[in-house]
């Protein structure tokens, strides 16, 4: 190639990339995205940039198919949710939580097995994480992540529902890890406004009070606007 | 004195089976799950769930299905009470039973869309899996020995007389007798899906855009199931096996094989419709099997439904004006497409000329191997010898002989299934060429093949066996399989017309019992027959060596007549009606005034039209089991399994049942005697000539088929067990090369190597390949393998050069 070519972008992290600089690539614009993977790409951008826009995160571009975008969405969440999973492990373990509760209310059967049972709250965090990826990975009902059939996008909900229990656990039963691990990510946030957008759940199985006090936290915290 | 007033068709209406799913006994259970569901609207501060906003009911499910979550097994049976009240269509807030059915159809759309089918599915396989689960390959598996009957059958012989209803008095000797408290979970959690399945599979004109859909998406859903590794319908066929091996397992059967029914209904509807959209040609485009022909045969409904029925008597006929009592369904666009596929609309019976006769038996046919028989043969008679290959050639023949010839061509066709006999020949001849193009399909009677393939005996054998339980003259036996448990309450009945209500009720359940498996297996038949021959082989020789031949005689072998006209049913007691507007005291006035001769008990009458339709399955073109509807008569005979030599006559009892006023029902008895007409000897003929002219009006000419005065017969003395063997052996040998290890493996006492294919993999001759290959000796053998050496190799003479010479 010539001289007066300038530099190939590659947009990758490849061997030997030093910390600061993943992901140091200039941004594209999603119409400018040219593979099969734009939505993933797009979204990971946009929390690149900002993490604490969730308003933007979660705004979908221009004739984008909605179903696809629910699905890339949850899968971002159950990707960046391991991030809360290990944090729990420190100490969350059978021992000190034998069940999947919440508030004391309700204790919730773990469904990643062929008959559903009661696991202890980090074996139902990793199962039921576990078993997102599988679903949201499997050939039968995501063969293509281009289009997706409607009986497909049918299924995110009971995802979701399952996922969002990990939220709930860690605030309640761990709350400075679920602090920590919110103020890097504003997940739970971003999570809790993506289900209501959607209609995937509903408001009174939101139990934990992000929206209200979301304010109050950044403040305190001084997380960069 | 009339023909009865009946429709056949796939199912009956829409009501019917919907309150055929509840016993009279589960009455109580309406009101428990409406209280503790308006507790549930209370503790939300509402006041019903129809004037809920859309966002609220919405909510409301969303905090349903949390709580189906959850751990606590009588919290999660509470939401479970919760869908049901749903899906029962909210009677508590209901007028009239059409706002009811209105309801339930809203709820089980937006309850479906909300995936509360696949929540309920994965609670109904935890709750099975919270009973012991036995292994179901220690089931009977060895099909090939009917000498041993799998199944004992034990019949009380009481031919004539009307079944009288079982007493429950039997049942309270003993105390912990199951009863319906037992399957509570389980019957709410079959109830749910099975309501879900009903009210989704048939369409309305009424539905908006968003049902069809959804719908649509119902459709798929299940069909992808298929892929499962345990799909539903699987699920449900070995809670039917776990049910007949272990009789302390408490199951609602009815609910269970009323809910495999409709789910095998709604795959074949979905199959039909893409067959149907994609015109398969290689399936369709034989024009001697036309299109709408077969389509009707898929639809169940054939031609003759619309045809008077015959009276032996021979005096006028009446037919009954089209007139529908509130039990037939509307007439729906398939089954009004008959009567257009007739030349005329079905007419009363002294204008009917030849023509109609015609037209409601369907054109005469044959076999394309008929024609080119009888083409040699005239050859050989007018030109003294025959020209192989050329079917047209008519030179020398006289005019009448090409006359017939064109007609005989004219009806000819070839039958898919001798298509795929003889592509399977081709394919066993050269498995590795020809073998190796066969492209299997994808749809979905295969994949339900495949999916039932290794334990196709087990489900057979428990399917007959339930439903011979569930004959009205079963006695009850102590080792017999309870089918009861899921319609007897806890304590008996004290009153006289309680126990009255029970024996309806019980009779009623064992007459849903049949309807459900009378369907299923016909439907079963059905599916693998247009998919491949050699499965529906397997599946009726299966039906066969488990006495399904019979065990359906039996059946026919009780007052027929009152059999389907028999009222088993009290109305104020169906559902929706027992929990809608004023309840009315039962008393025994209740069960009088039900009688009316010419309206036929639906169930019934489309139960026995399935057993003869499953008859005629089995015993079309297999001389072999033709001849045990006779040879019963003849007595003993060494080819004939043992429990066949029970004296009962197949002849008679299916004489006796064309006192059926019915076309259909007569039409199917008809073709059964009329298959074994030459078997039963002059002197049967001789006295049953109006019989046998019925046979000829009614059924379908085969041209050139001596049927009735064949005299070939001493010449072939058919051997059930050989013939029985021989196409076992290619049914087996289908499975094994086309399913491996699952069909060979699983089918029992395969006689067959593990794969045929090893005949065909290449030897390895690489020096280097073998010498490579680690070989194990045996420790004897190491310690002392210088003696060896020594007495076989340095002490033995071989004489090397004769090898080379």
């Amino acid at each position: 190639s010539s001289v007066m070519d300038p530099e190939p972008i590659v947009r990758r992290n490849p061997p030997g990339t030093k910390a600061e600089d993943f992901y140091k690539w200039p941004a594209q614009s999603f119409d400018e995205m040219d593979t099969t993977l734009a939505v993933q790409q797009h979204i990971q951008q946009t929390i690149r940039q900002d993490f604490t826009d969730t308003e933007t995160i979660l705004t979908v571009p221009p004739g984008q198919d909605e179903g696809v975008w629910k699905y890339e969405q949850l899968r971002q969440f159950c990707l960046e949710l391991n991030g809360l999973a290990i944090k729990l492990q420190t100490e969350c373990t059978p021992l000190t939580c034998s069940q999947m509760t919440a508030t004391e209310q309700w204790i919730f059967l773990c469904a990643a097995h062929k008959t559903p049972q009661g696991c202890p709250a980090i074996d139902y965090t990793r199962h039921t994480l576990d078993g997102a990826a599988c679903l949201l990975n499997s050939n039968k009902y995501f063969p293509s992540r281009v289009s997706i059939k409607d009986s497909s996008v049918a299924k995110l909900g009971s995802v979701c529902r399952r996922v969002y229990r990990i939220f709930s656990h860690a605030y309640y039963h761990h709350r400075h890890i679920f602090d920590e691990s919110e103020n890097e990510t504003y997940l739970c946030r971003r999570f809790t406004t993506f289900v209501i957008r959607y209609n995937l759940m509903s408001r009174d199985n939101l139990i934990v009070p992000i929206m209200d006090d979301a304010s109050n936290t950044s403040n305190n915290n001084s997380v960069d606007q | 004195d009339c023909d009865l007033e009946f429709v056949y068709d796939d199912s009956d209406i829409y009501e019917n089976e919907i309150s055929e799913q509840y016993t009279y006994t589960e009455e109580p259970e309406f009101q428990l799950n409406k209280e503790s569901f308006e507790k549930l609207l209370k503790s939300k501060d509402y006041e019903n769930w129809s004037s809920l906003s859309n966002e609220n009911q919405r909510a409301l499910i969303m905090h349903i299905i949390q709580t189906l979550d959850v751990s606590d097994k009588s919290e999660r049976f509470e939401a479970v009470r919760w869908v049901l009240y749903l899906v029962q269509g909210v009677f508590g807030e209901c007028s009239n039973i059409e706002e009811q059915k209105t309801k339930c159809r809203t709820n089980c759309f937006l309850l479906y869309k909300l995936g509360i089918f696949n929540i309920v599915q994965e609670l109904l396989m935890m709750e099975i899996k919270t009973q012991p689960c036995p292994d179901i390959t220690s089931l009977p598996s060895n099909p090939i020995t009917p000498k041993i009957p799998p199944t004992p059958y034990y019949w009380c012989w009481e031919g004539g007389s009307s079944p009288t209803p079982p007493t429950a008095v039997s049942a309270d000797k003993k105390s912990n007798i199951p009863s319906l408290p037992d399957s509570l979970e389980l019957r709410s959690l079959i109830t749910i899906l099975y309501t879900m399945v009903e009210t989704l599979r048939r369409d309305q004109h009424s539905d908006s855009d968003e049902h069809v859909k959804l719908r649509k998406d119902f459709f798929t859903e299940l069909e992808q199931g298929l892929n499962d590794k345990e799909p539903l319908i699987i699920t449900l066929f070995n809670m039917v096996c776990k049910f007949c091996s272990h009789t302390s397992f408490i199951l609602p059967m009815k609910k269970v094989l009323l809910l495999l029914w409709k789910l095998l209904l709604v795959s074949e509807l979905r199959w039909i419709f893409m067959l149907c959209n994609h015109g398969d040609e290689h399936r369709w485009g034989n024009p001697q099997c036309g299109r709408g022909e077969r389509g009707r045969g898929y639809w169940g409904t054939t031609g003759v439904g619309g045809s008077p029925s015959w009276r032996g008597d021979g005096g006028p006929q009446c037919h009954p004006k089209p007139q529908r009592s509130p039990r037939t369904p509307p007439p729906s666009p398939r089954s009004s497409s008959n009567y257009a596929g007739s030349s005329k609309p079905p007419i009363s019976a002294a204008s009917r000329g030849s023509r109609s006769y015609r037209a409601s038996r369907g054109l005469p046919k044959l076999a394309r191997m008929t024609s080119k028989v009888f083409l040699n043969q005239v050859r050989q008679k007018f030109i003294g010898f025959t020209l192989p290959g050329d079917l047209t050639t008519v030179a020398g023949l006289p005019e009448p002989t090409q006359d017939s010839l064109k007609i005989l061509q004219k009806h000819a066709y070839t039958p898919m299934s001798e298509l795929q006999v003889a592509r399977e020949s081709e394919i066993s001849k050269c498995p590795l060429t020809i073998g190796k193009t066969e492209v299997i399909s994808t749809e979905i009677p295969e994949r339900l093949y495949q999916a039932m393939l290794p334990h196709i005996p087990q489900y057979m054998i428990a399917l007959l066996k339930i439903l011979l339980a569930a004959a009205p003259t079963a006695k009850a036996k102590t080792d017999s399989i309870n089918i009861l448990s899921d319609v007897l309450p806890q304590g008996m009945p004290s009153t006289a017309v309680a126990s009255l209500k029970l024996g309806i009720d019980v009779n009623r359940h064992r007459e849903i019992f049949v309807k459900s498996i009378s369907g299923l297996i016909l439907l079963l038949l059905k599916h693998f027959k247009l998919n491949h021959v050699y499965q529906f082989e397997y599946m009726s020789q299966h039906l066969v060596f488990a006495n399904c031949i019979p065990l359906v005689l039996k059946f026919f072998n009780q007052n027929i007549v009152a059999y389907v006209t028999t009222k088993n049913m009290i109305p104020s007691l169906e559902f929706p009606a027992c929990v809608i507007g004023e309840k009315t005291e039962i008393t025994a006035e209740s069960f009088d005034g039900m009688d009316a001769n010419n309206i036929p008990c639906w169930r019934n009458l489309f139960s026995s039209i399935n057993l003869l339709r499953i008859l005629n399955k089995l015993v079309k073109w297999k001389h072999s089991r033709t001849m045990h509807l006779p040879s019963i008569i003849s007595g003993p005979n060494h080819m004939v399994p043992t429990q066949l030599l029970v004296v009962f006559k197949s002849a008679p009892i299916l004489k006796r049942a064309l006192k059926v006023r019915q076309a259909m029902f007569q039409l199917y008895v008809l073709k059964l005697l009329k298959v074994q007409t030459k078997y039963l000897g002059r002197a049967w003929r001789k006295s049953n000539m109006k019989t046998m002219s019925a046979i000829y009006q009614k059924v379908r000419h085969r041209l050139h088929d001596d049927w009735a005065f064949g005299n070939d017969v001493d010449a072939q003395p058919w051997d059930f067990q050989q013939e029985e063997c021989a196409l076992r052996a290619h049914v087996e040998r289908f499975n094994a090369r086309r399913y491996g290890k699952i069909g060979s493996g699983g089918s029992g006492g395969g006689s067959l190597n593990p794969s045929t294919n090893d005949d065909y993999t290449p030897v390895e001759n690489n020096l280097q390949n073998l010498l490579k290959e680690e070989v194990e000796l045996p420790i004897e053998f190491r310690k002392s393998y210088d003696t060896w050496l020594e007495r076989e190799v340095y002490f033995s003479n071989t004489d090397w050069d004769q090898l080379l010479s």
